[in-house]
C-alpha cells in the first residue's frame, strides 16, 4: 500500500474533475490503449440530482461524467453482473459498490480478472428527493437553480448558475431528518481498500486527487496513466496522510455512534406489519442474486393471500439467506413503498454476525468460514 | 394445552434418527409431540426449513445430527453447527424466544439422550406454551 497526490495533465479533465480530475484520466488511459471494453461510471441527466450509472466506451464522453454526484445513491454491482459479466471494465465504486462487488465475485458473479475498481472515498450520499426538499427548506436557493454540489469538511455545498455559493452544516441537516441516508450516517467503511485504488479528496491540495495504492493492479493503473502522459504525480506530505487518517476515524467512529443509537430501537415486528410482500428490496438488493430461482417463490413459501406476509416466513428467510453479507448500500430502503427501514434491519444482523466472526462483508478476505464454507469450525 | 403442542424434529439420518430409534426400540417413554423428519445430515439442513416449520404451526424445533467429528459426510455438522447461530440471530427478531429453538448432537447409541432431550425440550415449550405469530 502507498499513497500519491495525482492531478490530470489535459486542462479539460482537470477543470470538470471534482479534485485533480486523476480518476477520469486513468479511465481515459484505460480506454484509449483499449485495456478496457468500457467504463461504468455516473452520468448527469437533466439536473444534479440524476445521475444515472451509464456505460462509457469513448473517452470523449467521460468528460460529462466528471465530478462527484452525492445525490445519487446508485448502486453498480448488480449491473456488472447482468449485463457486463463478459466485458472487460473499469468501475468508479463508492465503498458499498466495491463491497456488493466483492460480495458478487464470492458467488462467481463478477471476475475479477475482468474488472478494474477505482474506489472514491464515501462521506455518504443523499437521496434526491429529500435533497431536493432540504435545498428549499435549509437555503436561499430553488432546488432547480443549483448547477452543483459538493460535501467538503462537514458542509453540504451548493452551487448555483451566477456561481454564488451556500452552505449548511451536514450535521444541522440530519439534526432535522435531511442530509444523508440513513444508512450513510451508520456506514462505516469509508475508503474503498478492496478496489485498485481509493480516491478522495482527503488529504489532498487544491486540485488534486489523493490516492491510496491498494494493490499492483493499482500500481500498474497510475504508472500507466503516467507514463500515456496523461497524469502527474508527486508524493504527499507525511502531514496530509495523518490528516486524512484522523478525518476517516473521526468519520468511522461518528458512524458507530449512529450504530450504537439505533440498532437498539428498531422495532421489528412492528415494521413488518406493513409490508405488502411487493418484493421491491429483494429485487434491488446487490446481494440477492437468485431471481426466478428466488426461494421466496417456490410454491411453500409463496403466499399471496397473506398480507403482511408471516414476516419470519418472508424476510426471516431473505434474512437467513444474505444478511451476513449486507454492504448496508440502503438501497431497499429507498425502494421499499412502506417506508420500512429494510437496511437497518439486515446491517443489523451483519454487525451481529461480525461480532460472532469478525466478517465484515465485502471487506474481509475471508477470515473466518462464512456460513456455507467447508471449514471445521464451531461458532 | 401442553398435549396439543407441536414439535418438528429434523434428525440426521446416520445418528439422531438412530438415537430416537434405540429409544423407540428400548420403549423409552417420552412425550409423543415430536414429528420427526428424516434428512441425511445435519449439514442439509437450512435455516429457511426452521421458519417453515414454525410458519406451519410448529412451537419448537429440534434439530439433532452426529457428535462433532463423527458427521458421515465429514463436516455436515460443521456447517450445520454455524448456521444454527444465525438461526438464533434472526428468531430474536422475530419474536421468537430462542428457547424454541434447540439442537443436540446424539449418536445412535445414544437413546437415553434422546428419550432426556424431548423431555427437556417439552418441559421447555409446556412453560412457554403455543407460539403465536
Ligand atoms: C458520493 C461521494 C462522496 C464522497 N465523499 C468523499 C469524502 O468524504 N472524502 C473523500 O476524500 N473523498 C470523497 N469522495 C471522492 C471525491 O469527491 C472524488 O470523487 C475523488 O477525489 C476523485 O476525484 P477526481 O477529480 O480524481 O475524480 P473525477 O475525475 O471527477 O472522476 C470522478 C468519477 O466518479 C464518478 N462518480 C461520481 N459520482 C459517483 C457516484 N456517486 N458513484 C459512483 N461513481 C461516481 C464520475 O462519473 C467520474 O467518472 C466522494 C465521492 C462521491 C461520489
Ligand atoms: S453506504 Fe457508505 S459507501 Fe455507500 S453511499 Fe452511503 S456512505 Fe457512501
Ligand atoms: S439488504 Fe438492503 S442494504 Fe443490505 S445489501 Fe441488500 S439492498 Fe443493500
Ligand atoms: S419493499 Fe417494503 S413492502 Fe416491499 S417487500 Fe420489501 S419490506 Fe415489504
Ligand atoms: S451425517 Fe449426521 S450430521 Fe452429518
Amino acid at each position: 500500500m502507498s499513497y500519491v497526490l495525482a492531478k490530470s495533465q489535459n486542462d479539460d479533465i482537470h477543470k470538470a474533475g471534482e479534485c485533480g480530475g486523476a480518476v477520469t484520466s486513468i479511465l481515459k488511459y484505460l480506454l484509449d490503449e483499449e485495456i478496457v471494453d468500457g467504463v461504468l461510471a455516473l452520468s448527469p441527466q437533466n439536473d444534479v440530482y440524476d445521475a444515472t450509472p451509464t456505460f462509457i466506451t469513448e473517452s470523449d464522453d467521460l468528460l460529462s461524467a466528471a465530478g462527484s454526484y452525492h445525490c445519487a445513491p446508485t448502486m453498480i454491482g448488480d449491473l456488472v453482473q447482468k449485463y457486463l459479466f463478459d466485458k472487460k471494465v473499469a468501475i468508479t465504486v463508492k465503498p458499498c459498490d466495491m463491497r456488493a462487488v466483492e460480495e458478487l465475485i464470492i458467488r462467481h458473479k463478477i471476475n475479477r480478472d475482468n474488472i478494474y475498481l477505482i474506489g472514491l472515498n464515501c462521506g455518504g450520499t443523499v437521496s434526491p428527493v429529500s435533497g431536493r426538499k432540504m435545498i428549499d427548506l435549509f437555503y436561499e436557493a430553488d432546488p432547480d437553480d443549483v448547477v452543483s454540489e459538493e460535501i467538503d469538511k462537514g458542509k453540504f455545498i451548493i452551487e448555483l448558475a451566477d456561481g454564488s455559493e451556500e452552505a449548511v452544516k451536514i450535521h444541522d441537516l440530519e439534526e432535522e431528518g435531511y442530509g444523508r441516508r440513513n444508512n450513510c450516517q451508520r456506514c462505516d467503511v469509508k475508503i474503498p481498500r478492496k478496489a485498485n485504488i481509493a480516491c478522495g479528496n482527503w488529504g489532498a491540495e487544491d486540485g488534486w486527487t489523493f490516492i491510496e495504492i491498494n494493490d499492483e493492479k493499482g500500481q500498474e493503473l497510475i504508472d500507466g496513466a503516467k507514463k500515456a502522459g496523461i497524469l502527474e504525480t508527486k508524493n504527499p506530505a507525511q502531514g496530509a496522510i495523518d490528516g486524512r487518517e484522523k478525518v476517516e476515524g473521526i468519520m468511522i467512529k461518528m458512524a458507530k455512534k449512529v450504530q450504537d443509537a439505533t440498532y437498539p430501537t428498531v422495532s421489528e415486528m412492528d415494521e413488518w406489519s406493513r409490508c405488502i410482500s411487493c418484493y421491491a428490496c429483494r429485487d434491488v438488493c446487490p446481494i440477492c442474486w437468485c431471481f426466478e430461482n428466488c426461494e421466496l417463490n417456490k410454491p411453500y413459501f409463496k403466499d399471496e393471500q397473506n398480507i403482511p406476509p408471516t414476516p419470519i416466513a418472508f424476510q426471516g428467510v431473505r434474512l437467513s439467506h444474505m444478511s451476513f453479507s449486507c454492504v448496508d448500500c440502503g438501497q431497499c430502503d429507498d425502494v421499499c413503498p412502506m417506508d420500512i427501514p429494510v437496511s437497518l434491519i439486515f446491517d443489523k444482523l451483519q454487525k451481529k454476525y461480525f461480532n460472532r466472526t469478525g466478517y465484515v462483508a465485502g471487506v474481509s478476505d475471508d477470515i473466518k468460514p462464512p456460513l456455507y464454507s467447508p471449514e471445521k469450525t464451531e461458532l | 394445552m401442553a398435549d396439543d403442542l407441536k414439535i418438528v424434529g429434523l434428525l440426521c439420518n446416520w445418528c439422531c434418527y438412530g438415537g430416537a430409534d434405540t429409544a423407540g426400540t428400548a420403549r423409552m417413554q417420552y412425550s409423543p409431540n415430536i414429528r420427526i423428519i428424516r434428512v441425511m445430515c445435519s449439514g442439509r439442513i437450512n435455516p429457511s426449513m426452521i421458519f417453515k416449520a414454525f410458519q406451519d404451526g410448529a412451537d419448537g424445533v429440534f434439530v439433532g445430527g452426529c457428535h462433532i467429528g463423527d458427521c458421515h459426510y465429514d463436516a455436515g455438522n460443521y456447517k450445520w453447527s454455524r448456521r444454527s447461530k444465525i438461526v438464533e440471530d434472526i428468531l430474536e427478531e422475530f419474536g421468537i424466544e430462542k428457547e424454541r429453538f434447540r439442537h443436540e448432537w446424539i449418536s445412535a447409541s445414544e437413546g437415553e439422550k434422546f428419550q432426556k432431550t424431548m423431555e427437556e425440550f417439552h418441559n421447555t415449550l409446556t412453560k412457554l406454551g403455543p407460539l403465536e405469530l
